[in-house]
C-alpha cells in the first residue's frame, strides 16, 4: 500500500496512492492512519483522487479513522471520485465525512 | 445497452482473488457502458469477502463460482460456495438499508455493512443453500 504525506502547515495531506480501498487493504490503510493520529496527527486531508474503487472494508477503515480523531482532530475528504462518492452516497456516509473537490479547499477549510 | 458473452469464472477463495474477479465484473459493465459499474463490482465484492472471511473462514484450497451476466434488461450475478454458509434467517435480517444516527460518532458503522450494501444496489438478492452448494442470486433491472 502507497501512502505519501505532504505537510501543509499543521494539516498533514496524505494521499492514498492506491486504485482500490478494499478487503485487501483497509486494515493496513487504517492502521497506518491510527498510527499517524496516534503520534499527533489531529488535522488530516485524505486524499482519495487515485481511488477508483471503495468498499464497505475501505468504507470502515475511513469512519475508524473518523472515529479514532473524535473531538479532537479533523478530517476532511478531497478529490473524491464518482465510484467512491457512489458508494459514501449509497451508505449515506455522506452525510458524515466532509468532502472537497479540491485540495487546496480541503486545507482551506 | 448492448447484451455480451456472460461473465463465468471459477476463482480461489482469497481476497487477491477477490478483487480480480471484481475488476473483471466492473470491466465487463463498463463495455456495457454501465454507468454506475463500480458498484456492482462493490456488490460482488462484498459476497466474495464474506465469503472468503465467514464461508470459508480463510480456508485454503477452496473456490468461488462467480456467473455475470449483463444486457438491456438488467445485470444477474449469481455466486456460489461450499463453505459453512450463512446461519438460517441470517441474509434475510440483514437491513436492506445501512441505518445510524448521523449525529452519534461513536455509534457509526466501522463493518456489518455489506449486505445493506448489496440489497441497496440490487433490486432482488436471494440467498439460498442447498446439498452444501451456497448461492446468491441478485438482479438489477435497469429503469425504463
Amino acid at each position: 500500500m502507497l501512502l505519501e504525506d505532504t505537510s501543509e502547515g499543521d494539516c498533514l495531506v496524505v494521499s492514498l496512492k492506491e486504485q482500490r480501498l478494499d478487503a485487501v487493504i483497509a486494515a493496513s490503510f487504517k492502521e497506518a492512519l491510527l498510527e499517524r493520529i496516534d503520534h499527533g496527527q489531529h488535522n488530516i486531508v485524505l486524499d482519495m483522487a487515485y481511488v477508483n474503487f471503495m468498499d464497505s472494508s475501505g468504507l470502515g477503515a475511513v469512519v475508524a479513522i473518523l472515529k479514532h480523531l473524535g473531538d479532537k482532530g479533523r478530517l476532511r475528504i478531497c478529490r473524491v471520485t464518482p465510484a467512491v462518492m457512489a458508494v459514501l452516497k449509497l451508505t449515506r456516509m455522506d452525510r458524515i465525512f466532509r468532502t472537497f473537490e479540491t485540495l487546496q479547499a480541503a486545507i482551506a477549510a | 445497452m448492448d447484451s455480451c458473452e456472460p461473465l463465468h469464472l471459477v476463482v480461489p477463495a482469497t481476497l487477491l482473488d477477490a478483487q480480480a474477479a471484481t475488476e473483471r465484473v466492473v470491466n465487463l459493465c463498463g463495455r456495457l457502458g454501465i454507468e454506475e459499474r463500480a458498484l456492482y463490482g462493490t456488490a460482488v465484492m462484498e459476497w466474495l469477502v464474506n465469503v472468503v472471511k465467514h464461508s470459508y473462514a480463510h480456508a485454503s484450497g477452496a473456490h468461488i463460482t462467480i456467473y455475470v451476466a449483463a444486457g438491456p434488461e438488467a445485470i444477474e450475478l449469481r455466486i456460489e460456495d461450499t463453505g459453512a454458509g450463512m446461519a438460517p434467517g441470517q441474509f434475510e435480517a440483514a437491513p436492506s438499508e445501512l441505518l445510524f444516527d448521523e449525529s452519534d460518532l461513536a455509534a457509526l458503522p466501522e463493518n456489518g455493512m455489506g449486505l445493506a450494501i448489496i440489497k441497496s444496489v440490487m433490486d432482488s438478492v436471494y440467498y439460498h443453500s442447498e446439498r452444501g452448494v451456497n448461492r446468491l442470486t441478485a438482479v438489477r433491472r435497469w429503469a425504463r
